[in-house]
């Protein structure tokens, strides 16, 4: 191969513009899959099967579905269908808050679910009622159990995010892509934009294999 | 006149309770168990000690039934659909301790011990880690007030248990083999603590494996097997020359008499 590489063609002032759109997008839906999948969660436990049933299909349909198709959808066909027009930002914000949302209600409701039955006995033997139960054992084991989970998705939420340059939210990959087009460099800058993404990624990944290490010795 | 008629502290009256159409674990059970009375469960495996427990505890749906509780209706399977109705309040004067560990992992063993007075009786935060201080300092974990129950040995957080239900100044106190899952150095550290609340007459049931702790700590040993009370005596009879074939064998079997 005698392909000479050339850097210098790759200018970050665009580059860190997208980052920064894609940083606003992580963080957003992050807040949305944060909230809303904590009470999606609810729903899909409830004993109520009407609550209960649609619950769970939305919950399958955004983990069964690819995330592309529903980001398409949703540009596409929302608009449509309920006579909605906001800004591709919003639109952007909300696919990706919607799917995260469908992956961390599950993982609430497995960390949920796996507070074990004893300390619940101890619960009731130190007189808790049901309410205060579920505020003071079963939500903090939860929440703290579900921590690398949660940032598991949030920074997959971040990857995942580069789709949106297809309907033209003005991301990293976005950037990235007219980038390569404007200076026939597409080598370069896509190495470049992959290694911004890796930069973020992988610190995060690091932390989460630390609490899930931690933990591991918390519970033994 | 000084004497006076006292009920007896817990009552249960043919108690049946299982688990599922097909298994049938408690079959018709009656205990009188009076104030002040320390009563040692011992029977073989599957024969319903921990259920018995539970269900006194009033952690367990029974099928029929009724326990009244210092003369106080408790519990009771009532109506057409037979529903277990447990009276709650006279439920929190009873405590437990576990066979497997049961300290809340996210909060300090300070934390562990106040929540239940804080939250279920209101007490204010400042008198009810007086009090935990002085009860951890009574068995000898002051050096753990802020330690999270991971930092604790196996028998300490056994202690910590113990010492987490009696601030709820219980009544009676049930011990499920508490010791059970302790390597054997530290069985001797919770069994000493159990003996000091024996010393200030705290009525408990406790199911046990350990001969001689069983010896010093009951007055009163019921052999259960298979779902009903076998034989029920005082300790040097029940341990020591049981009436029963089964209680003998059993004895013989599980305690191996070290004679
Ligand atoms: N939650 C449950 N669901 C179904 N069966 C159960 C449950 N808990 C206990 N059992 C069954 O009920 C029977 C009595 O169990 P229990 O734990 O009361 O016995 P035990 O006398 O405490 O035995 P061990 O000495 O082994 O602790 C056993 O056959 C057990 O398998
Ligand atoms: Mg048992």
């Amino acid at each position: 191969m005698n392909y000479s590489f050339n850097f210098n063609a790759v200018s970050f002032e665009p580059l860190l513009k997208g980052l920064i759109v894609t940083l606003e997008l992580t963080l957003a839906a992050n807040a949305i899959g944060l909230t809303f999948g904590f009470l999606v969660a609810l729903l899909i436990m409830s004993r109520i099967a009407a609550i209960r049933l649609p619950a769970m299909l939305s919950v399958e349909f955004f983990r069964c579905t690819p995330a592309i198709v529903q980001i398409v959808w949703f540009f596409y066909c929302v608009p449509m269908l309920f006579d909605v027009y906001l800004d591709s930002m919003t639109m952007g914000i909300l696919a990706l808050g919607l799917n995260l949302t469908a992956f961390n209600a599950e993982a609430y409701r497995a960390a949920i679910q796996a507070v074990p039955r004893e300390q619940l006995d101890a619960g009731i033997a130190l007189g808790l009622n049901p309410f205060q139960r579920v505020l003071y054992i079963v939500l903090p084991t939860a929440f703290r159990a579900s921590i690398p989970v949660l940032l598991t998705n949030g920074i997959g939420i971040f990857q995942q995010s580069a789709l949106v340059a297809i309907v033209a939210i003005q991301d990293l990959m976005y950037q990235g892509k007219s980038l390569a087009t404007e200076t026939y460099r597409p080598i370069e800058t896509f190495t470049v934009v992959a290694l911004i993404y890796f930069a973020v990624s992988f610190p995060v990944t690091q932390i989460v294999g630390y609490l899930e290490r931690r933990r591991q010795l918390l519970m033994s | 006149m000084t004497m006076s008629f006292s009920p007896p502290l817990v009552k249960v009256e043919s108690l049946h309770k299982s688990y599922g159409p097909n298994i049938q674990v408690l079959k018709g059970l009656d205990i009188e168990m009076k104030p002040g009375e320390r009563v040692v469960v011992i029977g073989p495996s599957g024969g319903g000690k921990s259920t018995l427990l539970r269900v006194i505890m009033g952690l367990e749906k029974i099928d029929s039934g009724s326990i009244t509780f210092g003369g106080k209706p408790y519990i009771s399977s009532a109506g057409r659909d037979k529903k277990t109705i447990i009276d709650t309040e006279v439920r929190r004067s009873i405590g437990m301790v576990f066979q497997h560990y049961t300290l809340f992992p996210h909060l300090s063993v300070l934390q562990n011990l106040i929540l239940a007075p804080c939250k279920v009786r209101g007490e204010k935060k400042e008198i009810a880690i007086k009090r935990a201080q002085a009860l951890l300092e009574r068995f000898g974990l002051a050096a753990k007030a802020n330690s999270y129950p991971a930092q604790l040995s196996g028998g300490q957080k056994q202690r910590v248990a113990i010492a987490r239900a009696l601030m709820l100044d219980p009544k009676l106190m049930l011990f499920d083999e508490v010791t059970s899952a302790l390597d054997p150095e530290l069985v001797a550290e919770v069994e000493q603590v159990i003996l000091q609340l024996a010393a200030q007459n705290m009525p408990m049931m406790i199911v046990t494996h350990d001969m001689w702790f069983a010896r010093n700590i009951a007055s009163r040993v019921i052999f259960c097997a298979g779902g009903a009370v076998v034989e029920d005596g005082p300790p040097e009879q029940v341990l020591g020359s049981p009436k029963e074939e089964r209680t003998r064998d059993f004895i013989d079997r599980v305690f191996h008499i070290r004679q």
